[in-house]
């Protein structure tokens, strides 16, 4: 047999189960989880489209002139300087006071004219609050700020979509490719087939590697597209035209090369151990700790090439616990093309292994 | 190793701490073999042996001088159906043979024609574009035969073939065995429905606990196991009196006259003196209709050789 035919073998079977992952009722819950990051920012998208539209239905300040403003100045200052907010509401409001007075507490309650002004410069909302007549705070908050929505998607991705939604998505679908036919008796089907067990793995792998791969770059694009869309006409064009499209696709390649790794590695462990459970858990402990192990056995894991090759760092704020610090902590960067490599070498090495597996396995699903 | 021949040589199979089969020594040529034994006598795991599914822990197999560890080559010349009964969900009883034939490499279109082929075989045209899931238990007998038979092969392995069929499909089914049998293929069989498999067998392998207690045609079989009584029905005139010419002249051990038949069933320890004893009465006289071994059948031949009811 020519490698050529074993090939043209290898994409039948391929061909023959991605029908049976791409429409097996136990799939649903893998495409909720790689939808779930496209969820959240559509549904983020969405509320912020509708806070832009009526802020804008207010009315637009130059950046300056919200600066210009400080507390202390009067209504008709303000007025002066920054024109008719956008929303204007007046109430007022009772406020009550406590002084002590020859050794007695009293209570006084007094009537204060309150009033909130809202200007929207095409990007932040700066909330004015009078009382009396008087600018006391003044509150600038940012609705569109295309730097932090970019932060903010690249810890939604590494921090949740390659290391628990990929990570869970892959153990679903690859820990079925073998093991689940075992519980369903249909294995023999294939191994009853004039193909090298070699070349069964490589088609099941392929399989559940296209399946996958589709599932969660799909996911990821979606998302990212949906964190790009309030964005339209504020700055995203320009970011798309530059450097924006090879962000998307080191995303989209990154999920491409998640699913790789950790369906190698799910693969394997399925051939190998019966109940795969335990190593998964075993192995999403080491994939958390990638971060603070040493650098020689953070060549063996997946995440240590995934997080090289996404294209925006992922945040780590001040304030977060030091335990959670240290898991979130990324390994010292590779440059992506050597992320890339040393992922291919890592998934061959693991299929290799799992080779060794699927040349042992054998029918007998009365024990499985 | 003959390449003509299926040869296992001290073949051993456990799982975990249970017996498969041990020391199996065994030389099939082409034919038609039954594999004959109780549930968990270890038939289905010799057929698994034997095309690769699972693999012996000690001993060697040659399926015509090709090893079950290279299914590449192996599961080109062989067809397997097994007793699993589960099929791929996706499939309906065309695609679960196209898919398969796809993997020998054929082109769809000769692969569709070959599975239309093979469901016609089997009789199952009519429910081919049916998922095989909603099929009945002999319609997925007859697709998983009709997956067994759709590439041509030269050895068939059917682990319990004729369960679940009806009495029409079988008789064609059983037809079809000796057709693929007298074209020089090599079919093996199983069953544990004994009567149904000395009837169109060319040579029986008896199992019991994992072993092999007898092996052969059937008449070859009865012959190794001299210590065992052959059994005669004899259709006759005088049944009495010829039952104490048979005590006094041969080898007898028991005999018994059924009355409303007339005839006499006798128990021999040494056939060949009892045949000759038996001529010799014949042409002194005694009017003699007809001579049946009643014993030449898996069932009384199993009985004998492991002590029990099958």
């Amino acid at each position: 047999m020519t490698a050529r035919f074993r090939l043209r073998q290898a994409l039948v079977i391929a061909r023959l189960e991605m029908k049976r992952v791409f429409l097996a009722r136990r799939s649903l819950w893998i495409y909720a989880l790689a939808m779930l990051p496209a969820v959240l920012f559509l549904g983020h998208a969405i509320q912020l489209r509708y806070e832009l539209r009526e802020a804008r239905q207010g009315g637009v300040v130059a950046p300056a002139v919200i600066e210009t403003v400080e507390t202390g100045m009067s209504e008709q200052q303000v007025l002066d300087v920054a024109g008719k907010p956008g929303q204007d509401r007046e109430r007022t409001i009772r406020r009550s006071s406590r002084r002590e007075e020859q050794g007695k507490e009293i209570f006084e309650t007094r009537e204060v004219r309150t009033r909130r002004m809202i200007y929207f410069d095409g990007s932040r909302r700066a909330y004015l609050w009078f009382e009396d007549g008087r600018l006391q705070s003044k509150d600038v908050r940012t609705l569109l700020n295309f730097a932090e929505d970019q932060e903010v998607y690249a810890g939604v991705f590494q921090y949740f979509y390659l290391r628990l939604a990929i990570f869970f998505g892959c153990l679903g679908i690859f820990l079925n490719l073998f093991r689940g036919e075992m519980m369903d008796k249909t294995l023999h089907f294939w191994l009853l087939a004039p193909a090298r067990r070699e070349v069964l793995l490589a088609g099941k792998f392929l399989a559940g590697w296209t399946a996958a791969s589709v599932v969660f770059s799909a996911g990821a694009l979606v998302a990212f597209a949906a964190m790009l869309w309030p964005h339209i006409g504020a700055g995203a064009e320009a970011y798309w035209q530059g450097a924006g499209a090879g962000h998307a696709a080191r995303y989209a390649l990154a999920a491409v090369m998640g699913c790789a790794g950790y369906g190698s590695l799910f693969l394997a462990a399925s051939l190998w151990i019966r109940n795969p459970i335990v190593p998964a858990a075993v192995l999403l402990l080491w994939e958390a700790s990638s971060g603070f192990l040493p650098e020689l056995l953070q060549k063996f894991s997946v995440l240590y090439y995934l997080q090289s090759m996404c294209p925006v760092p992922a945040p780590l704020e001040q304030d977060v616990p030091a335990l959670l610090r240290l898991i979130l902590a990324p390994a010292a960067p590779l440059s992506p093309t050597l992320a890339l490599l040393g992922l291919c070498a890592f998934s061959a090495l693991v299929l290799w292994g799992a080779a060794a597996g699927v040349r042992r396995i054998e029918i007998n699903y009365s024990t499985d | 190793m003959s390449a003509q021949e299926i040869v296992f040589e001290n073949v051993s199979k456990f799982y975990g701490d249970v017996l498969g089969v041990n020391r199996i020594e065994l030389r099939i040529p082409p034919g038609l073999t039954s594999i004959v034994g109780p549930n968990g006598a270890g038939k289905s795991t010799l057929m698994n042996l034997m095309c690769g599914l699972i693999h012996p822990d000690r001993g060697e197999i040659r399926v015509l001088g090709i090893s079950p560890r290279d299914p590449e080559r192996l599961m080109r010349m062989t067809g397997y159906a097994t007793q699993f009964d589960a099929a791929p969900r996706w499939a309906t009883g065309f695609d679960f043979v196209v898919s398969s034939l796809l993997l020998f490499g054929y082109s769809s279109s000769l692969a569709e024609r070959l599975a239309w082929a093979a469901l016609e075989q089997a009789g199952l045209t009519d429910a081919a574009r049916r998922k095989v899931n909603s099929y009945s238990k002999g319609m997925r007998q007859r697709v998983r035969l009709a997956q067994a038979l759709a590439h041509d092969p030269q050895v068939l392995v059917l682990d319990e073939p004729l369960n679940g069929l009806d009495p029409v499909v079988r008789a064609e089914t059983i037809a079809l065995f000796r057709q693929l049998a007298a074209s020089g293929r090599h079919v093996i069989l199983s069953s544990h429905v004994l009567q149904e498999v000395d009837v169109i067998s060319d040579r029986v392998v008896l199992m019991a606990n994992g072993m092999i207690v007898a092996e052969g045609d059937i008449r070859g079989v009865r012959e190794e196991i001299h210590e065992h009584p052959s059994q005669f029905l004899i259709r006759c005139r005088q049944p009495a009196r010829l039952a104490a010419l048979l005590f006094e002249r041969a080898p007898v051990a028991e005999a018994r006259v059924i009355e409303e038949d007339g005839a006499l069933l006798v128990l021999t320890r040494d056939r060949n003196v009892f045949t000759r004893t038996l001529t010799a009465l014949a042409a002194s006289g005694l009017d003699i209709e007809s001579v049946v071994p009643a014993d030449e059948n898996v069932h009384a031949l199993y009985e004998y050789l492991v002590g029990g009811s099958a």
